[in-house]
């Protein structure tokens, strides 16, 4: 039996085909990327997230052309990122939390006439697009201050405008929220999906933060040592990332191991109670309502376990798919 | 003891400043630079006799004694004393239990004796191969103890004027000066009797004298001993007054912050 | 033309950080004035150096000065490719749709080397006896000069992309205008044959001075050579480092 290509789905964004990435380092050499994997659909919102070390930048950095990778294939846009960088790098925005792509002394506007330039855009279009941006980010009044004085959830906005000033048809983002308070990574998250939604443009996330996860994207890739070990949408996350709670209870009096149904306990001392809780089995007000009535509870308190450590556990549990 | 308190910084200073083999290689290398370079133009004018009564050979090791002078101090002093000044670096120091302006002058002298010492041997060949031994035994064993006060006293007005910084934020300008001063009226670039007499005068009577001048014309045979002890009560003034600089610059920082 | 836009777009920014800007050019006008009153007390003391008298080295400091100026001025990320290396600053020219060495040169200004250029312009003006003719050979060889010594400096930076260190850089570039600033004729021998190659400090301002008193074809394509040899090979020299940079076998920050 053939494999028949169906000529009615349109070219995915990004295609990425067992990359590989060695690097030589004091002591031998360090595989970041070991046969990764991944395709992005045009148009989809996709978080990228892993631990430090996992080889997120590594393989955004082959994506995006700047890093030739050892062996593997990959495909964005259609084109090979590091044979077409420069074609490619007009049709993709990229905003790395970190670093800016504004002239700090300058106002936000007279960067964009100088990307203009860049991304060969010519006056009407660059006006228009500034226009444009100016409304969608709601940022039009802070475009004609020096950049330098804005608050950091402000440049952001005018970063973001700057990448998308030529319209990008893939939009990168490392850590975009970095730094942010509140009121501004809600607005940013909103921005994002607005964007996404009018436009059609890839949203290709990776970040740390976990709400950023869940109010962007549509799909998630998990990545650790180097290749994928979790692919799949939100709600499937969901289920096994968040669905773990920790029950972290400060004892009175020594107390009985409770015995509940989808309750680990991780630590058992005269004064500390930990417990993991599986949501998909209890309930937190279950298991609240029993160790209320059978501790001597000094202080209680319901925590997310960190993100890190619940990758890990992906990753033990053989979260390989 | 409080001698120790100054020399274990100075001395773990000096052995961190060692183990940057490429760094004293890039000052070794520039030192050999501007000392050929200089050394040739000077040799050069003296084609046609002696120039301002130094002949082309005493020209030679004055140059190169009077570069070793100034290569071996940290070019960016005063820049850095700055920088720490106003980022706060001081006032962590301030916690030690020693003076922040004496121990600084510690380690930076220490430091600098250092690229001294191993820029030494790198000049005496350069000279040799050039010209020679140098004219005069005792001026050359004169020199070396010069060498070390010239550096001394360099490093302690550095601190000195650095120390502004308390008071003003920017020390660039401050530093670009005193370079252009050391270079012309510290005879780095030129023995001072090369200069038109008022000139000349105004120059001898000036610090920066001490920091090139007087231990290359030492090691140019035109020792002068009496001038060691002029070096040494410059040190003494730029010394006293670095740690009174110091002194009322962490006052200032007690009281009104950063 | 986006080079140009960018150009410009570097002078507004630099012009904005205006308050250290005056003290800073102050602080280089004071710079080659000191060098100037050394040349003055040398020559006075000194009747003639191999031929090269005072009015020669002024000369020579007006064309080094305003090359200077223009490399490290107008170009002036010619001297900051190890920094921009290893701070990740190429990675974000990558992203662009650009030719990573045209605009990371043209990226910044420093108006206080255009300060420096300024001086040897009114150096040239005051002593270089300023005839039309001799105006267009300071002009030429300026700009000649600038050009080598940009494009020496991209050659010493692309190290970096072997080594990942720019002490090697910014050596090099204190050596080639200190040798720059000095009568070539004083140097002798295979110092001298140096100068005139490896380390092209004798072109970037000895000999398009030369070229001014003593116009001669043969000696005005041997700098237009020098000029683009070293653009040649600057230019492959970050190339090559690029690719191995983006092959990531350079050492680099992750």
């Amino acid at each position: 039996m053939g494999w028949v290509p169906d000529h009615t789905a349109p070219a995915p964004a990004i295609e990425a085909t067992g990359l590989v990435k060695r690097f030589h380092a004091r002591g031998g050499e360090v595989e970041a990327v070991s046969r990764l994997s991944v395709t992005v659909p045009a148009g989809e919102r996709v978080a990228y997230i892993g631990p430090n070390g996992a080889g997120k930048s590594t393989s955004i950095k082959i994506l995006t052309g700047i890093l030739r990778p050892t062996a593997g294939d990959a495909r964005v846009l259609g084109l090979v990122p590091w044979r077409d960088r420069r074609r490619l790098a007009a049709r993709i925005g990229t905003l790395f939390g970190q670093r800016s792509a504004l002239w700090p002394e300058l106002t936000a506007r007279q960067s964009f006439r100088m990307l203009a330039g860049v991304y060969g855009l010519d006056r009407r279009r660059e006006d228009r697009r500034v226009a444009e941006l100016g409304e969608l980010l709601g940022a039009a009044d802070l475009f004609d201050d020096p950049v330098r004085g804005l608050s950091l959830g402000q440049r952001m906005r005018c970063e973001l405008a700057a990448c998308l000033l030529h319209e990008p048809e893939i939009l990168f983002l490392d850590e975009p929220t970095i730094g942010l308070d509140l009121l501004a990574k809600t607005r940013l998250r909103e921005l994002l999906v607005h964007l996404n939604e009018t436009c059609g443009t890839t949203v290709f996330l990776t970040s740390h933060d976990v709400a950023d996860i869940e109010h962007v994207a549509q799909r998630v890739v998990v990545i650790n040592a180097g290749r994928v070990i979790f692919d799949g949408d939100l709600t499937a996350l969901r289920r096994d990332l968040l669905a773990v709670k920790r029950v972290e209870v400060g004892l009175e009096s020594p107390a009985v191991v409770p015995d509940l149904p989808g309750v680990t306990v991780e630590e058992h001392t005269d004064t500390l109670l930990r417990l993991e809780v599986d949501t998909a089995r209890t309930t937190i007000r279950a298991v609240l309502d029993h160790v209320l009535d059978r501790c001597a509870v000094g202080d209680i308190s319901v925590l997310d376990p960190p993100l890190d450590q619940v990758i890990a556990q992906i990753y033990t549990r053989g979260g390989v798919r | 003891m409080r001698g120790r308190r100054l020399t274990a910084p100075a001395g773990a200073a000096s052995r961190r400043l060692l183990a940057d083999v490429a760094g004293l290689v890039s000052v070794s290398a520039f030192y050999v630079v501007v000392s050929v370079v200089l050394a040739g133009l000077w040799r050069a004018a003296t084609a046609h006799g002696p120039v301002a009564g130094y002949t082309g050979r005493e020209l030679t090791w004055y140059i190169v004694t009077a570069e070793a002078a100034t290569c071996a101090i940290n070019p960016r002093l005063i820049e850095e004393i700055g920088d720490d000044v106003v980022s706060g670096a001081v006032t962590v120091e301030m916690l030690r239990p020693a003076a922040v302006g004496g121990v600084r002058l510690a380690v930076e002298t220490g430091r600098a004796l250092t690229r001294l010492a191993v820029l030494l041997p790198v000049g005496a060949v350069i000279g040799w191969t050039a010209v020679g031994p140098p004219p005069d035994a005792t001026g050359a064993l004169l020199a070396v103890p010069a060498l070390a006060l010239a550096v001394a006293v360099n490093v302690a007005m550095q601190h000195a004027v650095a120390g502004i910084s308390f008071w003003l934020r920017d020390t660039r300008a401050a530093w670009f000066l005193y370079q252009k001063l050391v270079f012309i009226l510290g005879g780095m670039l030129l023995p001072l009797e090369v200069l038109p007499d008022v000139l000349r005068h105004v120059a001898s009577a000036l610090p920066f004298a001490a920091m090139a001048y007087v231990p290359a014309r030492t090691a140019a045979g035109h020792v002068a001993p009496g001038l060691l002890l002029v070096q040494a009560g410059w040190l003494v003034v730029f010394v006293v007054a670095a740690l009174a600089v110091f002194g009322a610059g962490e006052r200032r920082l007690q009281e009104v912050g950063t | 033309m986006s080079t140009a836009r960018v150009l410009r777009t570097a002078l507004a920014d630099a012009v904005a950080r205006r308050s250290a800007f005056w003290a800073q050019i102050g602080v280089m006008i004071l710079n080659d004035l000191a060098w100037v009153a050394f040349w003055l007390l040398f020559f006075h003391a000194v009747p003639g150096v191999r031929g090269w008298d005072a009015r020669r080295v002024l000369l020579l400091y007006a064309v080094l000065t305003t090359a200077a100026g223009l490399a490290l001025g107008l170009t002036s990320n010619c001297r900051r490719i190890p920094q921009l290396v290893s701070g990740g600053a190429l990675d974000d020219i990558l992203t662009l749709p650009v030719a990573p060495l045209r605009h990371l040169l043209v990226r910044r200004v420093d108006p206080v080397n255009l300060g420096d250029g300024l001086f040897g312009v009114v150096l040239f003006a005051v002593t270089g006896h300023p005839t039309p003719a001799r105006i267009a050979g300071y002009v030429a060889g300026s700009l000649l000069g600038a050009a080598l010594l940009a494009s020496f400096l991209v050659l010493t930076g692309s190290l970096v992309f072997v080594t990942g260190r720019g002490e090697t850089s910014s050596l090099a570039m204190n050596a080639i205008l200190l040798l720059a600033s000095y009568p070539v004729d004083v140097f002798s021998g295979a110092t001298k044959a140096l100068l005139y190659t490896a380390v092209p400090a004798a072109f970037v301002a000895g000999v398009p001075a030369g070229l001014i008193d003593r116009p001669g074809l043969p000696v005005a394509l041997a700098l237009v050579g020098a000029t683009g040899t070293f653009a040649v090979l600057g230019g492959g020299a970050f190339t090559l480092g690029l690719r191995r940079y983006t092959s990531g076998s350079s050492w680099r920050s992750h």
